[in-house]
């Protein structure tokens, strides 16, 4: 396969996004493309691990470490950009720690060596990049307000960034980047989301969490902390949540009925990913953007305030 | 918001105080066993009557006999690797996404368990132990960078190792649905979604709720709109088998407790 042009970026799209969140894979091509930056998928990849293997040791870090790998190999990309926050928490975890510790980075290498499917040994000389982070530092605020057609004017969005997108700072280097993001306080979708021309609200659950980890074996847990996010959302007035990353849509949006079922109208609140509002307000249309994949139906909002 | 009730909570609220809500717990000493609470009527000290007021103490628990071995065991695994820099702050449970909800998960408490090597206190906590939801609050906060989250982790594996029947019977569907998402993993290398949750529901014996208007609602939706296909589409990365191979040696030959076949 050809190495990459300027232009172009390698990206990783992870088993959520090519599947049941394309909502979140085309509407992040789509926007990206529009600010000058083309995502090539990397061939071959592998499932990053989600989470599940932590207690596995260094098996844990071959996963995502493999497509670093795949990157580098085929596209001839140290660094590797990605939509989800899980993916993008197992990337740049597995690149820390390999990088502090030289024990851990052999024991990934012996992996590497026994499946015999690369020429050279690993080296984390490369970074995971969430996109939010990676379009707001190579292309920033001023390129989002420069390809605005549609403005979002009246539309009131609750800014949602959940758990893994900036923290833990040891591993995401949130703090350290060319321009940070805060791990308390993060304000990078708020800044897209103002220069969209949407109106943010202040809620009080922004880093929280959703409960999506355990989602599978603990719904009650996930059903509480989510009910509680949505309320609180719409009590600010919000007409939509935005997220920006597939496993918060999981739970907050595949399981919205069963929510409100059990916690009434009060949790009841469309979904969307800031991906799809920026395409949007980008011009593209709604079909293009798949707002009709959401479960929770921003399409009945969305068609009210007459976008 | 919490949605596990302690009996405790309700004998222990406060004596007919008024507590606030946020209170409840501290007057509620959940980590305080009733046997070692000593409550006197009247209590005389250095003459001056302090009934009343101070009479309310717990019996010293200062452990100086405990296993050190057990403490290395969890350093030397990644997840437990930094058990050593600990200096039980409560930071992480000051953090916790899940403390509010379960009042006994407590991941200040868990350290100092394993750090004594305290299996006895640790049991009874099976029940709740497995509840993090892996959402580093505790990790960004840590001013010790112990990275308690994943000092979770190696609390599950402690639990795997020390407590077999207990994770049989209370901990069956995790420890299920860890095994689903490890043979995908591991064995295809990919993620298929739609099979995890549909197996993660037979298992916890929920099958007919697949079959109520929400889950066909929505399964309904992604078959319409084409993205239930794409997940019959998604496929193994090539010569997986290779990688599968390579991870599954590693994890025979590990030596720590990580290597949870060998039950080291
Ligand atoms: S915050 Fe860190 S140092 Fe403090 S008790 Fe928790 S793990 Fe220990
Ligand atoms: S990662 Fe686990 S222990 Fe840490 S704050 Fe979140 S739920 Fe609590």
């Amino acid at each position: 396969m050809d190495k990459l042009k300027e232009n172009q970026a390698a990206y990783y799209p992870g088993c959520a996004l090519l599947t049941i969140d394309r909502a979140y894979n085309n509407s992040s091509k789509l926007v990206s493309k529009k600010m000058g930056i083309e995502l090539v998928e990397i061939p071959d990849y592998n499932c990053c691990g989600i989470g599940e293997m932590k207690s596995k040791g260094a098996a844990s870090m071959y996963m995502p470490l493999r497509n670093m790998m795949l990157a580098k190999n085929r596209l001839g990309s140290k660094n590797l950009v990605m939509a989800c926050s899980v993916c993008y928490h197992e990337f740049s975890r597995s690149i820390a720690r390999v990088k502090e510790n030289q024990n851990e980075l052999s024991a990934v290498n012996e992996i590497f060596k026994e499946a015999g499917e690369f020429n050279e040994e690993f080296i984390p000389d490369g970074e995971a990049r969430h996109i939010l982070e990676f379009l707001y530092n190579e292309k920033g605020v001023e390129e989002v307000k420069k390809n605005v057609v549609k403005p979002l004017k009246g539309l009131k969005v609750a800014p949602y960034y959940g758990c893994l997108y900036s923290r833990p700072s040891m591993y995401t280097f949130t703090d350290k980047k060319p321009k940070m993001d805060n791990s308390e306080r993060p304000r990078f979708m708020h800044e897209f989301l103002e220069a969209l021309g949407a109106e943010t609200v202040f809620y009080g659950n922004e880093v929280q969490c959703c409960g999506g980890r355990n989602v599978v074996q603990d719904e009650e847990t996930s059903f509480a902390l989510c009910s509680q996010t949505i309320s609180k959302a719409k009590k600010a007035g919000a007409d939509v949540i935005a997220l920006i990353c597939p496993k918060c849509a999981g739970a907050l949006d595949v399981n919205q009925p069963k929510i409100v079922e059990k916690f009434g109208k009060d949790s009841e609140l469309p979904i969307v990913y800031l991906t799809q509002l920026m395409a949007l307000a980008f011009g593209f249309s709604k079909k293009e953007a798949e707002f009709g994949d959401m479960i929770s139906e921003p399409l009945k909002v969305l068609n009210e305030k007459g976008f | 918001m919490a949605l596990e009730k302690h009996d405790k909570d309700k004998e222990n609220s406060g004596g007919g105080r008024p507590v606030a809500e946020k209170g409840e717990h501290i007057v509620a000493r959940h980590l305080i066993e009733d046997d070692n609470i000593k409550e006197e009527k009247n209590l005389v000290i250095d003459g001056v009557d302090v009934s009343g007021r101070w009479n309310t103490f717990i019996i010293s628990r200062v452990d100086s006999d405990f296993d050190r071995s057990f403490f290395e065991e969890i350093k030397k695994t990644v997840a437990g690797s930094r058990i050593n820099r600990c200096w039980q702050c409560g930071m992480c449970t000051a953090s916790c996404t899940v403390t509010p909800l379960y009042r006994r998960f407590n991941p200040r408490a868990f350290i100092y368990m394993m750090q004594l090597g305290n299996l006895k206190e640790l049991k009874k906590y099976i029940d709740v132990a497995w509840r993090c939801v892996g959402c580093y609050k505790c990790s960004q906060r840590c001013p010790k960078q112990v990275n308690p989250a994943e000092m979770m982790e190696a609390l599950a594996l402690v639990i795997k190792k020390y407590f077999p029947e207990e994770v049989k019977t209370k901990l069956k569907l995790d420890e299920e649905v860890k095994k689903i998402y490890e043979d995908m993993i591991i064995g295809h290398g990919r993620l298929d979604l739609a099979k995890l949750h549909t197996s993660a529901m037979q298992k916890s014996g929920r099958t007919k709720e697949l079959l109520g208007k929400i889950e066909r609602d929505t399964i309904f939706k992604m078959a319409k709109d084409g993205r239930a296909f794409s997940i019959l589409r998604l496929g193994k990365p090539h010569n997986w088998s290779r990688s599968k191979e390579a991870i599954e040696n590693y994890l025979r030959k590990l030596n720590t407790i990580e290597n949870g076949e060998a039950g080291v």
